[in-house]
């Protein structure tokens, strides 16, 4: 029988938060990791699909209601701050260390999600 | 004649006279068995009675009229010989009409069915079933019941007597308790060894069940009752129905919490099963607006969703903060729980790391409340009671019972000045909604045209066809879309959740709803994830069998991904990954094709549509069949969440 998960991020807001919190933290690491530029966004995909990020976080990074998990492009976070949060999250989202996603691949992963197609206009949604 | 009269003054005749001739053929096959011998035949022409190869009327005719003095206008089952005399008085006998039989492929699906009718109808439907392998198929859909407090009426053949039971088959669908399996999870059950012991017990069956707390209930209908003619001595009545008042919390903690509410500065309701009537959302509404307080009566993303367990306010009401309720509940002075199980989760916050961790989501100084009829009912073994909310209050009693008095309350308490405050503050809630609302409409616009569809798009999609129309959600989630885009405003346009996240309940509770809902010529929606309508497709037959209109989409997304999800926190935790994650857990190579499924059981169906311009036109096309009163169903490639 499937079991109830326990794996959603119950507290948008607070998630939010704690990623603001890790972008502050991240534009101050001087740790080496994957930058921006190295990216390939169709790499990205097939890496962002294969490692799971989709199952939260949608096809296209649009996020979801559903595990609160926040939208991450076409604008997205520095990638410096999108790294460590992904290394070390906070609440509900699993680690991702290195060895299980490098940081060539995260890097491919947020050139995915940076290239994604900008939202429609509201009125095309129906009230 | 009233329903605590005796069977009928026609009947009784019958009935006399049947006692007689019973009471005669059981003595002659008594001294015949003593003696060992076939007893000679009688010197006048009236044959003996171990030659009767038929009867008059039988045990199982007056289950019937107790049943039908019940009000059930339909019965499910998947057929049994341990109730066979019972089905054949229902078809014959009771003219197959209130209650029409529905013939299920499955006994979770018999009681699925019942379980989202009684959401659409609040009044319960019976189903049918062996008291061994056919509560065993029902009992997930009996404890999805229970754990959502929806009064399933379950009866149950059983041949208790040994010396009567054919060999074979009949000793292995025999047991000697058979409501034993399913009764950490039902209210009451019975098993009656006389006809008039079946009236009553039947009758107090559905009292129990329908009293707040509702749950399910059990009752035993012995073949032997079932298939012998009546011989009882003395008339059979049936007991009158008297329905039993819910209770009410008490008057001085209603005042109290009166008192508590009128002085808070932001008090917060958070609502689950409290509309078990219109009524209840209607109250609600009245509540809310006097205090101009929040209500929170979604969180979609608890397991199960708390606040999804009814309609209990509208979606688009400018006090509604189901889509801040973070900020609701962080901000609230006074938190009152409505009939809601899980108030300690609502009101913490749960991380499943490593270490599993838990802290308060509420202010320090608030205030717990809580509203619940459940504290009268409670089972030790399953653990559907959730982990204990220590609270500053706690009131027992129905919720939606108690919202008069507590609205009388709260408007004796109030004064001029409160109401000025009250005011102001309602006025900040309904800019913080409206805000909200605008949130989520741009996180829909995202991956808009993407394929896989997007749940928001699907959402989006299904609310542009059905938005003109008497609409009834009968099951689906589709990730929290529908409560976010669409404009609920009634009580039957959200049945809510299974109770207890057993998978399989979606389909059939959603054409049970269906059932309902059709002679109101209500459109029924179903939003069917492809996991859950696997478990048991042939409700689908059931549906197109007796025509029972309702538009089903499928989310089908291809894999069970809550699953998924967590074998992916176990791959990363480990440092192993997730690349195998879908092992096990996809439904895919093959994938499914449901449309074809769906025109093999006799529906209109069309898909899989991947593309997001094709949806409306082929919605529009089912909906057309279904206003015709027939099922369509559409299957749409959705993305996972």
């Amino acid at each position: 029988m499937i079991r109830p998960s326990k794996l959603v991020i119950r507290r948008p807001s607070i998630a939010v938060a704690s990623l603001l919190l890790v972008v502050s933290l991240g534009a101050t690491a001087q740790a080496p990791g994957p930058t921006a530029a190295a990216g390939n966004a169709a790499r990205g995909k097939v890496a962002y699909f294969r490692v799971g990020c989709y199952q939260c976080h949608g096809g296209e990074g649009q996020g979801s209601p559903y595990s609160s998990a926040p939208r991450l492009g076409p604008a997205a976070l520095p990638i410096a701050a999108f790294t460590l949060f992904t290394r070390t999250p906070r609440l509900q989202m699993p680690p991702y260390s290195p060895e299980i996603l490098s940081d060539a691949d995260l890097a491919d992963i947020y050139a995915y999600v940076t290239s994604r197609a900008a939202p429609v206009a509201l009125d095309r949604l129906p009230n | 004649m009233s329903q605590s009269d005796e069977f009928s003054s026609g009947r009784r005749n019958f009935l006399l006279q049947a006692a007689a001739t019973g009471a005669a053929s059981a003595a002659a096959t008594t001294v015949a068995a003593a003696q060992g011998t076939t007893p000679a035949p009688p010197a006048t022409a009236t044959p003996s009675v171990t030659e009767v190869r038929t009867e008059g009327r039988a045990g199982s005719d007056y289950m019937v009229d107790v049943i039908k003095s019940l009000g059930f206008e339909y019965i499910c089952a998947n057929p049994g010989s341990s109730f066979r005399g019972l089905h054949e008085s229902i078809i014959n006998y009771g003219g197959n009409s209130k209650p029409e039989l529905i013939t299920c492929l499955h006994e979770e699906s018999s009681v699925a069915m019942a379980h989202g009718y009684f959401k659409a109808e609040g009044k319960p439907l019976p189903v049918m079933a062996h008291g061994t392998v056919g509560i065993q198929h029902a009992s997930m859909a009996v404890y999805n019941a229970w754990c959502d407090r929806v009064p399933v009426y379950v009866i149950l053949g059983n041949t208790l007597d040994a010396t009567m039971r054919q060999p074979g088959v009949e000793w292995v669908h025999s047991v000697q308790d058979a409501a034993a399996m399913v009764r950490d999870y039902t209210k009451w059950d019975d098993s009656p060894v006389s006809l008039q012991h079946f009236g009553e017990s039947a009758v107090r069956a559905y009292k129990m069940a329908m009293t707040p707390p509702s749950g399910p209930v059990v009752i035993v209908a012995d073949t032997e009752l079932q298939e012998q003619p009546i011989h009882s001595e003395r008339p059979l009545v049936i007991p009158k129905l008297t329905p039993t008042s819910p209770p009410q919390a008490e008057a001085g903690a209603v005042t109290e919490l009166a008192r508590l509410l009128v002085e808070a500065e932001q008090p917060l309701f958070i609502a689950d099963r409290l509309a078990r009537t219109p009524a209840g959302l209607d109250r609600l509404v009245e509540l809310a607006e006097l205090l101009q307080a929040g209500v929170v009566s979604t969180i979609p993303n608890l397991m199960p969703p708390v606040g999804a367990g009814r309609m209990n306010f509208p979606t688009r009401h400018p006090l509604n903060q189901t889509f801040r309720v973070n900020a609701a509940i962080a901000a609230a002075d006074v938190v009152v729980g409505l009939e809601i199980s899980n108030f300690f989760g609502a009101t913490n916050i749960f991380v499943d790391q490593v270490e599993r961790t838990t802290r308060p989501a509420v202010r320090p100084d608030a205030k717990l409340v809580t509203l619940n009829s459940t504290d009268l009912i409670q089972k030790s073994n399953y653990q559907d009671f959730q982990r204990y909310a220590a609270v500053n209050m706690a009131l027992t009693g129905d919720g939606e019972a108690t919202l008069p008095s507590l609205i009388e309350a709260v408007r004796r308490l109030l004064t001029d000045q409160r109401k000025s405050a009250i005011e102001r503050r309602g006025k900040a809630l309904a800019e913080a909604s409206a805000a909200a609302r605008e949130r989520f409409r741009v996180d829909a616009a995202h991956a808009w045209d993407a394929s896989p569809i997007s749940t928001a798009r699907l959402a989006a999609e299904i609310w542009e066809q059905i938005r003109k129309e008497d609409w009834s959600l009968v099951s689906g989630g589709l990730s929290g879309w529908p409560v976010r885009l669409w404009d609920f405003t009634k009580h039957y346009q959200h049945l809510g959740v299974s109770g207890g996240s057993g998978i399989g309940y979606g389909a059939p509770a959603a054409i049970g709803g269906a059932l309902a809902n059709r002679k109101y010529g209500r459109l029924s929606v179903n939003i069917q994830n492809d996991g859950d309508l696997m478990y048991a497709p042939g409700v689908l037959w059931t549906a197109a069998h007796h025509r029972i209109p309702v538009l089903t989409i499928m989310n089908n997304n291809r894999a069970y991904h809550e699953e998924m999800m967590h074998i992916q926190r176990m791959g990363n935790r480990r440092n192993r990954g997730v690349d195998r994650a879908h092992i096990g857990n996809e439904i895919d190579n093959p994938g499914i094709d449901y449309a074809k499924l769906a025109q093999s059981m006799g529906w209109y169906a069309e898909g899989p549509i991947s593309n997001p311009r094709d949806i409306g036109p082929a919605l529009k096309r089912a909906i057309a069949i279904v206003k015709r009163g027939e099922p369509a169903l559409v299957d749409v490639m959705v993305q996972s969440r």
